[in-house]
């Protein structure tokens, strides 16, 4: 019976022993990053000695060859800090990056099989790339838009994602995460050199008719462009947002202005340059709208918002079917030769009753030679012959001067009119041309701002 | 002595029984031999571990009651406890919950789903082996039972010999370990007895990959008699458990890897963690008062409490990638059904992967949080239990009396008492320190609106919170009379119910509907039984027994989306929704007995005949193209109402002594159980409802194990005490379950509510036949040995089971997406189907060895 007894203890102390199972207290796993952090360790010893070349973006996206997709043979790679989130999922299996946190010269679009790559990849994340074997294209060909990838379609002209398991050996964080300042701009600022950058629009607003508009349209299946516009010069660009964007719904800031901080790239058909959000909150639209107390881009083919004022001469200010962009408002006194003409284009009456500054802008094309052009303002006009009626002050102003191109567009640099606020203002082009000389000038996209 | 080792041994258990755990069913012991009952040495060979196949309790497939018949003498139902139920098998095709469960007088089956739960009290075999059997449609005198009958566990330390007993069992079934211990005192002259038992059983990995077992189990009952007239008993089952489940899997899946492939388990640190973890801890109390009034009469008063957590953990990923390692995306099935003709190199780059990676990556999962914490966003992923905590109190009283020896009367009162508080729990944040969103990712929409953008933590409350009052009285009688030539009884019973949900959070998507208290549900419940033998001789006896039952329906088929609405079936919160409200399930069932004994051939063949009418069933997924919802992509509520069922078949046990150690036995149930009408459909998603229509299940066949089995065997039992056993068993006639929407005009219809123009017929004929799995034969093996050693009795037994390794499947379902025919036809047509049905395979080659010392 001893004998029993202790073969039964000894059976049950053993298998105690291994009765230990899966229990509750799970903590972050010690391998969590050993990979990881060794293959970057690899990859930064390579690099110091020579036997990886470290590139910039800019480099990298001057591999680029229009139209086509390169496989990268050689040995290099590249780094960057990422500045997009697909958090809101306004990105999808994508995520852009740019050479520096701050100043960036450079940005680049990288492609993944992955989706909520921003809990991987999360904005201001140091990022190297073994470049090796992987591709740079465009994933829409034609778009513009460079950027790395992990194959190459079926027609050879556009790269494919990075699969997951590529992404685990070729994409390697460090351990860096740097606060991504953006580059603050102003709207016509922005360029294609912007292209994978995170920007910061400065003193922008949506236009009072998208007042009640969703960022995505919702019979829209894809994505909506929304334009944005500045309060600041004549530039413009439009937001791009998903239908698949969590603030899809959300209604358009658009009663007030300020910064809008997002990603430069351009859409899906490559057609407009684009900006596009990781979040709504970096729609910081603290001010008031900045909508202009005057403006034309004569877009309704008239003049309308003008008096047209024919001191002499048969010829009119008139629209044409030119402009920056067409149409804009025209004057020539050329008729079978040079005419004599004063012509008078005159705003209707702008109030600048409310602000305490305020600001023209314009833009001219001059073609053929005669007088110049020259940009007057008055405060006491009454809507007369304005060669009697009210005192008026020549502006100075830049204009084209360049008569022999259409192209040459010109703007007008800000003129502050910040003197005469307070009550009325009109503001006249005067036209004049001689027998010996009858220039034609095209005005567009005028403007008159304040606060 | 025998006090030496039992303190020795409760040190022992209680220093190791630090945690929970989880078995499924009851593991009684049972004498089956049964040929010489008088040599104690071959008691309880029978130890078998019938388990965890309840533990995809989550579905009816696996839903069976062989816990409950183990115990039985009946040639048959001990062939279906031990040979059919790893194959799902069912007896007569129904679920558990047509048969009740009792410890002690106390209904043990769950108001929540009308079953038991098997795992209250996992691991007491010794003590749980005084059963009380009414098989089939008969009464018990406890309760009306069910149409699969009812069982009464008796735990009266009183009814315990003294004696102990203390088993080791190992088997890569479930669990890998069990070690259980038994004392019971007997009856001392100061008129108190008491019986204590521990076990645990555990283990890292059970058949299946990853499906670990932690269960700990105590018993203690306590009995004092005062006089020859009063007696009280105090029991406590305390059985702590938790499992790690395993997945149902495409046969992409399974193909890609093998029949024990679990996707929800991954690597930690060089451990196996299982993402879904399903915990019971719900300790159950009784206080029993027996008073016998006089020499005929007798009434026994119960109160049973029972309390506890029920847990199921999973992953949540509201700023995360789906961690699933088979999400459909990332299998090679995906890729060769690109739009652009098959992608044969993403085919293969996923295969590779899937092969290789095929399990939860838990370190993205932290690396994801820990991200998010430099980001200084919320979390991407949590984990989480969706937990229903159960209080229960139950009180009853049962009077018996025999007026004469001809007639006997029992007569029962029961009452009890639900509060079942339901809610979403974190229980890791996976390193995260910013929290986590109570916000529905998928819509953005508010968990609770009354705290609208709340962040949670870890032990947390997210996603739901409400709770579930539930109030049954019920009334019960039966009479039985007792002749030589004819046995007759008559039961009745009366039921009230009562269902009552009360909403914590207030769902923004359900707002209205989703707070505060919803209405009161009652239900009517009455049911008759009657049954009448005919003793023609001692060898041939014949019984019939008829029933018919109107039973409330289930907590779980009654509300429709309890977790963030008022809704329950046939109506919403605008009102009716096919002019039919939500009604009693009607049941009525029949069988025809014919019994044989003699020295050598014991026998019974039965014929059965079952409908169950008004049922309603309720699935929940996420759908991707459903039609008639805002979004394309949503977790929907797929409402079958009004159910007609039929069930007919032949049970056969035979067993023949044909020499004194050599007894073979056969057993065979053929049976076919279909849908009988065509029961009305309507989809549900939070306020929504898109009515379908009739779904035209009429004729298909019950998915739910094999509709016919059959086994043949024989027993070998030595002189010297030892013996084996071999049985070869045999089942076909299982199917899938069938998708109900595919079944409606949702699957011929175009948006515009005209058939689609290519539409055939003969296609969809082939598209929608169901699905039959094959023919497949299992071959079991056991043996055991015993010795007395002085007044102690030492033995074994081991089985092997599936000895021919056979592959088979034991259940699957189809899965709801592909609700139409372009898109089932687009599916069936790819090179592999993207979502095709999910499957159940059977245990390959098993064991199960068990040792004994009783003292």
């Amino acid at each position: 019976m001893k004998l029993i007894k202790t073969i039964i203890l000894i059976t049950f102390l053993t298998v105690a022993n291994f009765s230990c199972v899966q229990d509750d207290d799970f903590s972050i796993p010690e391998s969590l990053g050993l990979e990881e952090n060794q293959d970057l360790t690899q990859l930064l010893t390579q690099i110091n000695s020579g036997t990886i070349d470290l590139m910039t973006i800019s480099h990298v996206k001057s591999l680029f060859v229009d139209g086509e997709v390169t496989l990268i043979e050689s040995n290099i790679a590249v780094k960057g800090y990422v500045v997009s989130s697909d958090m809101t999922g306004n990105f999808y299996k994508e995520f852009y990056m740019q050479d520096e946190p701050e100043n960036p010269t450079a940005g680049i679009k990288v492609v993944l099989n992955q989706v909520d790559s921003y809990n991987q990849f999360n904005i201001g994340r140091e990022v190297y790339i073994k470049l090796q074997n992987l591709y740079i294209g465009e994933t829409n060909s034609g778009d513009g838009v460079v950027a790395i990838g992990g194959s190459v379609n079926q027609y050879g002209d556009e790269v494919e994602e990075i699969t997951e398991n590529m992404a685990t050996s070729c994409i390697l964080r460090s351990s860096n995460t740097s606060a991504i300042v953006p580059l603050s701009l102003n709207l016509s600022e922005i360029n294609d050199s912007h292209i994978g950058m995170f920007v910061s629009a400065q003193s922008v607003q949506f236009p009072n008719t998208l007042s009640g508009l969703t960022y995505v349209d919702p019979y829209d299946d894809y994505d909506t462009q929304r334009d944005l516009e500045s309060c600041v010069d004549s530039g413009a660009i439009k937001v791009e947002t998903s239908a698949y964007a969590s603030f899809q719904d959300n209604l358009l800031p658009t009663q007030g202005s300020g910064t809008l901080s997002a990603v430069v790239t351009r859409s899906y058909d490559g057609d407009d340059r684009v900006i596009m959000l990781n979040s709504i909150d970096d729609v910081m639209f603290n001010s008031s709208r900045c909508d202009p107390l005057f403006y034309d881009n004569f877009a309704g083919n008239n003049l309308n918002n003008w008096h047209v004022k024919n001191v002499q001469g048969e010829q009119l200010w008139e629209t044409t079917p030119y402009g920056n962009p067409a149409p804009s408002a025209k004057m020539s006194g050329f008729s079978g030769g040079s005419n004599p003409n004063e012509d008078w284009l005159i705003t209707k009456v702008i109030d600048l009753s409310s602000v305490t500054t305020a600001n023209l802008t314009f833009q001219s094309v001059v073609r053929y030679n005669g007088p110049a052009l020259s940009v007057h303002m008055s405060t006491d006009y009454n809507e007369g012959d304005p060669t009697s009626d009210g005192n008026w002050t020549e502006l100075s102003v830049t204009l084209d001067t360049d008569t022999n191109s259409w192209s040459s567009w010109t703007d007008s640099g800000n003129i502050d009119l910040s003197s005469v606020t307070g009550g009325n203002l009109y503001i006249a082009f005067k036209y004049v041309s001689t027998t010996s000389g009858s220039a034609t000038y095209e005005i567009d996209n005028v403007l008159v701002m304040g606060e | 002595m025998n006090k030496y080792l039992i303190i020795c041994l409760s040190f022992f258990l209680y220093s190791i029984s630090s945690f929970a755990q989880s078995d499924l069913v009851i593991e009684t012991s049972v004498d089956s031999t049964s040929i010489d009952n008088s040599d104690k040495l071959i008691e309880d060979l029978f130890s078998i571990s019938l388990s965890d196949d309840e533990l995809n309790d989550d579905t009816s497939a696996s839903d069976n009651i062989s816990g409950l018949l183990n115990s039985s003498m009946d040639v048959f139902y001990r062939t279906a406890a031990y040979e059919f139920s790893p194959s799902f098998f069912k007896v007569r095709g129904l679920d558990s919950d047509n048969a009740n469960v009792l410890i002690n007088g106390i209904n043990m089956n769950k108001m929540y789903n009308g079953r038991p739960q098997w795992s209250n009290w996992g691991g007491l075999n010794d003590v749980l082996r005084n059963q009380e059997l009414s098989n089939g449609i008969s009464a018990s005198i406890y309760n009306f039972g069910g149409i699969l009958g009812s069982s009464n566990i008796n735990i009266r330390a009183s009814e315990y010999s003294q004696g102990g007993r203390i088993t080791y069992s190992s088997s890569n079934r479930s669990y890998t370990n069990r070690l259980m211990a038994t004392y019971s005192s007997g009856l001392n002259d100061k008129g108190w007895a008491y019986s204590i038992s521990m076990g645990r059983r555990w283990g890292n990995e059970g058949y299946q990959d990853a499906s670990f077992y932690d269960s700990n189990s105590l018993f203690v009952s306590v009995e004092k008699i005062l006089n020859d007239k009063h007696s009280f008993n105090l029991a406590a089952v305390y059985a702590p458990n938790r499992r790690g489940k395993s997945s149902p899997n495409t046969q992409e899946v399974y193909d890609l890897q093998d029949t024990r492939y679990n996707e929800y388990w991954g690597w930690h640190d060089g451990e196996k963690r299982n993402s879904r973890v399903k915990r019971v801890v719900e300790p159950i109390v009784i206080f029993n008062h027996y008073w016998t009034i006089d020499t005929s009469s007798s009434l026994q008063t119960n109160l049973g409490f029972q309390f506890g957590e029920l847990g199921n953990s999973r992953l949540d990923y509201g700023g995360g990638a789906n961690p699933s390692p088979a999400y459909y995306q990332g299998l090679p099935s995906y890729f060769l059904a690109d739009d652009d003709g098959p992608d044969y190199e993403g085919a293969y780059l996923a295969q590779e992967n899937f092969v290789n990676n095929g399990q939860i990556d838990w370190n993205r999962i932290y690396d994801a949080n820990l991200t998010n914490n430099i980001a200084n966003v919320n979390a991407a992923y949590v984990l989480y239990e969706d937990r229903s905590d159960d209080t229960q109190i139950t009180i009853n009283s049962i009077y018996q009396n025999e007026f004469n020896e001809n007639i006997s009367f029992s007569s029962s009162l029961n009452y009890r008492k639900l509060i079942s508080d339901n809610f979403a729990e974190i229980t890791d944040m996976f390193g995260s320190r910013t929290g986590y969103l109570n916000v529905d990712s998928f819509d953005n929409l508010q968990y609770d609106l009354q705290r609208p953008n709340l962040v949670v933590g870890n032990g947390d409350i997210f996603k739901y919170n409400y709770t579930i009052h539930a109030d049954e009285l019920t009334a019960y009688s039966k009479v039985l009379f007792k002749y030589d030539k004819l046995d007759i009884f008559l039961a009745g019973s009366y039921t009230n119910t009562q269902y009552q949900r009360e909403g914590l959070y207030d769902n923004e998507a359900n707002t209205g509907n989703s707070l505060g208290m919803g209405e009161k549900i009652s239900f009517t419940g009455y049911g008759v039984k009657s049954g009448l033998t005919y003793k023609m001789s001692g060898k041939h006896i014949f019984e019939f027994n008829s029933a018919y039952l109107q039973k409330a329906p289930s907590i779980r088929n009654t509300f429709t989306n309890s977790r963030v609405n008022h809704n329950v079936v046939g109506s919403d919160a605008s009102g009716l929704i096919n002019n039919n409200p939500i009604t009693e399930e009607k049941i009525m069932a029949f069988d025809a007995n014919y019994i044989f004994r003699s020295s050598v051939i014991n026998g019974r063949l039965t014929g059965f005949y079952t409908t169950i009418k008004d049922a309603n069933e309720i699935s929940f997924y996420y759908a991707d193209g459903v039609i008639g919802f805002q979004d394309t992509r949503e977790f929907i509520q797929e409402i079958l109402q009004g159910i007609d069922k039929k069930y007919f078949g032949l049970e056969l046990g035979i067993e023949a002594q044909i020499i004194s150690s050599i007894k073979l036995k056969g057993a065979a149930s053929i049976g076919q159980y279909t849908y009988e009408n065509n029961p009305y459909l309507y989809l549900g998603a939070d306020n929504n409802t898109v009515p379908i229509g009739s779904s035209n299940l009429k004729n298909y066949k019950l998915a739910g194990g094999p509709q016919r089995a059959y086994s043949v065997g024989f027993e070998y039992r030595d002189p010297n005490y030892w013996w084996m056993g071999l049985t070869t068993n045999f089942f076909s006639n299982t199917y899938v379950d069938v998708s109900p929407l595919t079944r409606s005009q949702n699957f011929y219809l175009a948006q515009d509510g005209l058939p689609f123009s290519d539409y055939n017929p003969n296609i969809a004929r082939d598209l929608l036949k169901q699905e039959k799995f094959d023919d497949y034969m299992v071959v079991n093996l056991i043996g055991g040995k015993s010795w007395k050693i002085d007044d102690y009795y030492i033995g074994f037994f081991a089985s092997i089971n599936n000895i021919l390794n056979q592959e088979y499947k034991t259940g699957g379902f189809e899965q709801g997406r592909n609700a139409n025919y372009h898109q089932l036809l687009e599916d069936v047509n790819n090179p592999k189907r993207v979502f095709g049905s999910k499957y159940w395979y059977g245990r390959g080659t098993n064991y199960f060895l068990n040792l004994y010392f009783r003292f």
